[in-house]
């Protein structure tokens, strides 16, 4: 979310099947290491390729911390500061996001409803490479301010 | 020996870990991450994702909404519950392989009690449920560990079982901000050639 991207969604403006502008990741060794440093999974097979192929895997991929925060960010990218996140549920990996490929985050809106006060936006989320379907699709929940008038 | 009978052999091994679905591992015991939430990790945090939220990188803005100082994204559920790697007088590296692993870690199966040797690990799927915000200052950690589900399986990387564990997340303030169920993978990989 860039500054000029910094206002705040509200639950009014969102409708189901509203597509999220997708976040797009290429997975570079550098980045991995990044991310393996400061989200503190060091398992090798984040890292390292040699070890990576010596458990199984084509070559060393992305951790999980890493994968569900890209859909955090790809919803908190689309909904703003003022957004609350629920709950993430159906995060699965399906496969590895190996190094060397480009992740694509994407979002669909697929249900909203109000739960008192709030407005209550699903958003179904997936990563994709060039494979195809990688983690998901799962559900990211998220708490918008509503507008106060609008009875949907 | 037929393939068979050494899946029903491998697949026994695995049997008390089946049998302990539904015990808390840790007895209950709150296993708090190694730091508190601080500014700085957060910003780090987000640097191989370019995630840019000021909640989380400016504590005027953090501050206008409401919070006493910048939040912690609230997928750092994970990376601020997981142990210090190294405690003073410990020894963490007794070995100078190129790949060799630290003598202990988090990031692995290989604190289970029970159930087989494995060498691979790896998680496959996470459901949160985050009840408020983390702001910067606070220190959280996982209470109980408790085992939810345990299916052996042979997958393609090895022989091994999908697990899911399930904690509360606490705050040093004392409170439940979330509550983490996480699938694993634990394996014993296949040699090279064999058949999966």
């Amino acid at each position: 979310m860039t500054t000029a991207q910094a206002a705040t969604r509200v639950f009014e403006e969102v409708a189901v099947g509203d597509q999220l502008p997708e976040v797009r990741l290429p997975l570079t060794v550098y980045r991995l290491v990044m991310a393996a440093g400061s989200n503190r999974d060091f398992n090798s097979i984040h890292h390292n390729s040699e070890y990576a192929r010596s458990t199984g895997a084509e070559e060393m991929y992305a951790n999980t911390s890493f994968l569900m925060s890209s859909w955090e960010r790809l919803v908190r990218d689309w909904a703003g500061p003022g957004a609350r996140l629920r709950a993430i549920r159906g995060f699965r990996m399906r496969s590895f996001n190996y190094v060397g490929d480009t992740m694509r985050v994407l979002g669909e809106v697929t249900a909203t409803r109000r739960d008192g006060q709030d407005g209550v936006v699903e958003v179904t989320v997936r990563c994709e490479n060039s494979s195809g379907v990688t983690v998901g699709p799962g559900v990211v929940e998220v708490v918008l301010p509503t507008g106060g008038e609008d009875e949907r | 020996m037929t393939a068979t009978e050494t899946e029903t052999e491998w697949k026994a091994a695995w049997q008390p870990v089946v049998d302990a679905v539904g015990r808390d591992f840790a007895d209950g015991e709150i296993t708090w991450g190694g730091d508190p939430v601080e500014r700085g990790a957060i910003r780090r945090y987000l640097e191989p994702l370019e995630f840019d939220c000021a909640l989380h990188t400016d504590p005027e803005v953090a501050r206008a909404a409401g919070f006493e100082d910048v939040t912690m994204p609230y997928t750092g559920v994970i990376a601020w519950t997981i142990p210090a790697a190294w405690r003073p007088g410990e020894t963490l590296f007794d070995s100078a392989d190129r790949d060799a692993q630290p003598v202990h870690t988090a990031i692995n199966n290989a604190d289970m009690p029970i159930g087989p040797k494995t060498t691979g690990f790896f998680g496959t799927d996470i459901e949160v449920d985050f009840h408020r915000e983390v702001v910067a200052g606070e220190r959280i950690g996982r209470r109980g560990r408790r085992l939810v589900a345990c299916t052996p399986k042979e997958t393609g990387v090895g022989r091994g079982a999908f697990m899911t564990w399930e904690s509360e997340i606490v705050s040093d303030r004392g409170d439940v901000v979330g509550l983490i169920r996480i699938g694993t993978y634990a394996y014993v990989p296949h040699q090279k050639g064999e058949q999966s």
